[in-house]
């Protein structure tokens, strides 16, 4: 019964980061790509980081009643703001001069963005990835409260029936899941950043 | 043929290029050079429209290139530019075949046209094709840079500045190699620097501007020699200094240490001279010192006897100069007659020393880098 919150909590953080990054990744595009649109979509990002994940939950709950499509849909808009953020950073912080050869060379601009841009801003944008999966991690714990489920009810009951084992089945299963998925990505990211800038070493 | 025509180009209030008239015919290297400012980058990226002009026309092979599409003319110009601006997502043989994956290209052809460029700079394949840009110096990476803009053959290459973050070694072998691209390939050439050596090095043609407009076109010994107003002989400072003012006259070059004999001197005596001091001639003079002709080693070859005098294997209308004649007459008459050297003399006629070719670098060596090196 305990092994299987295990994994609901995991289903319920792998597919808000991936609705994250779908949602994400093209607002931190548009940020980038449109100066007008810019500040309103980093500061409605930002906005949404600053409610409480228990009250942003709760709010959903009133629309859209408990369940799994509420949890998801909260940790979705909780965790925008690092991928959002850092696709706006890695895409804006890329040499003029790559630029400028990618449009020298005849690129257009859709070309030159999914070619050059995103692939050397990727880096970047895994980082924004990582912070949100793991934050998520440790978000979904509210799942419990709007009827998600996950390894906060069992945390929760714990707390409930004073049952030291449960609570502490549940605390060490969610910190070994975000320290094994931020090693593992912390890991990949590494090996992401090898070919990012230009600058080597002299021979 | 590529037709500047009335071109010209404003930020703001400031007109960076004014009214601009260029032609540049095919295969030549044209070197657009001039103080910063003077608005020579604008017109390179104009013709690619990195840059779009105000007003005017711009014409390659007499087809206007407002009327193309922008990212089509790109990629049929190659584009150089100083950052080198690398991929550093891709490899190398990547980098060289971004514009024949823009155009198309099949697979095999793109590998087998990055072979190719790279044996053109010695770079192995096999070494450099699968590192990435962070992997090499920026000397090798500049290199690619060039590869990359000549990957899918475009008759027109536009570099802005390249070598102007490289060391000095490195430049000079990366001017040296691009010229003989150039010239290997055929390539028409244009070409932006501030650095006057360099213009002087690469340029069939060196098109000098200032302030948005073209002060002169002209070839770099032309240049040299009359440039067009005070702004362009300031810009060229050192190297145009003498040439200008015709300060040199041949008794600054000549060399006095002439090796003279007299007519009535035997034959094997003068081979014996000429073969001790390693040269291929004597100057003839009589008793008084006053000069007759030129012993040559052919002659003396063709027609000399042993124990004759050197009396009738003198050469008489060998090429004269005075003193105060401008080197640039010696200069002139070296290059022309084809003559290994020629005699200044006197008013009096005699020998006052003889201009070599060598002595003519020499002069030269010191107009352009200075007395001191």
């Amino acid at each position: 019964m305990s092994a299987t919150m295990i994994f609901e909590h995991l289903y319920i953080v792998l597919l808000s980061v991936l609705f994250t990054v779908l949602l994400g990744l093209p607002l931190g595009v548009l940020a980038y790509m449109k100066k007008p649109v810019r500040s309103v979509v980093l500061w409605a990002v930002d906005i949404l980081q600053t409610i409480p994940a228990l009250a942003l939950l709760g709010i959903i709950m009133v629309f859209l009643g408990a369940g799994k499509p509420t949890v998801i849909i909260g940790l979705v808009l909780y965790s925008l703001l690092p991928v959002v953020h850092n696709t706006y950073l890695g895409l804006s912080n890329i040499e003029p001069a790559i630029k400028e050869a990618a449009d020298g060379m005849g690129m257009s601009r859709t070309y030159r963005l999914l070619h050059v841009e995103i692939p050397i801003a990727f880096p970047v944008i895994f980082t924004g990835i990582r912070i949100a999966t793991v934050t998520s991690i440790g978000v979904a714990v509210f799942a419990t409260f709007v009827g998600g489920g996950g390894l906060g009810s069992v945390i929760y009951r714990g707390i409930h029936i004073q049952n030291m084992q449960l609570i502490l089945f549940g605390t060490l299963s969610l910190m070994g899941m975000a320290v094994l998925f931020d090693g593992v990505m912390a890991y990949i990211e590494k090996r992401l950043y090898r070919h990012r800038t230009v600058k080597g070493d002299e021979h | 043929m590529i037709e500047y025509k009335n071109v010209s180009k404003s930020y703001g209030k400031q007109k960076v290029v004014k009214d601009l008239n260029l032609k540049i015919p095919d295969g030549e290297f044209v070197v657009l050079i001039g103080p910063s400012g003077c608005g020579k980058t604008t017109t390179l990226k104009m013709l690619n429209r990195l840059i779009e002009m105000d007003s005017g026309s711009i014409s390659i092979d007499g087809k206007n290139i407002m009327e193309m599409n922008p990212e089509k003319l790109r990629s049929r110009i190659g584009y150089v530019i100083q950052q080198i601006g690398l991929f550093p997502n891709m490899t190398v043989e990547e980098n060289i075949c971004v514009v024949p994956r823009l155009l198309k290209w099949d697979k095999e052809k793109s590998r087998q046209r990055a072979k190719e460029l790279l044996e053109l700079v010695n770079m192995p394949y096999e070494t450099y094709a699968h590192k990435y840009p962070n992997e090499m110096s920026g000397g090798q990476q500049q290199r690619i840079g060039v590869l990359r803009a000549l990957a899918a053959e475009p008759p027109i290459i536009l570099m802005d500045e390249p070598f102007g973050a490289l060391d000095p070694i490195t430049r000079d072998s990366l001017q040296d190699e691009v010229k003989s691209l150039q010239q290997r390939l055929g390539k028409t050439v244009i070409f932006v620097t501030h650095d006057m050596d360099e213009a002087l090095k690469m340029a069939d043609t060196v098109v000098f501007m200032s302030e948005g407009q073209i002060l002169q076109t002209d070839s770099p010994e032309g240049i040299l020699r009359a440039p067009a107003n005070d702004t362009v002989r300031e810009f060229m400072g050192k190297h145009v200094h003498n040439f200008s003012q015709n300060q040199l006259a041949c008794s600054d070059l000549m060399k006095t240490n002439v090796a003279k004999v007299t007519q009535d001197k035997k034959t094997l005596e003068c081979v014996n001279i000429m073969s001790r001091r390693e040269i291929d001639s004597l100057v003839v003079v009589d008793r008084e010192e006053h000069y007759i002709g030129v012993l040559l080693i052919e002659t003396v070859n063709e027609r000399g006897k042993a124990g004759d005098t050197i009396r009738d294997l003198i050469t008489v209308d060998f090429p004269t100069v005075t003193p105060d004649t401008p080197a640039k007459t010696a200069f002139d008459i070296i290059s022309s007659q084809r003559a290994e050297y020629v005699i200044v003399l006197t008013e009096d006629k005699k020998v006052a020393g003889i201009i070599t070719k060598t002595s003519m670098s020499k002069a030269l060596a010191s107009v352009v880098w200075g007395d001191g090196q």
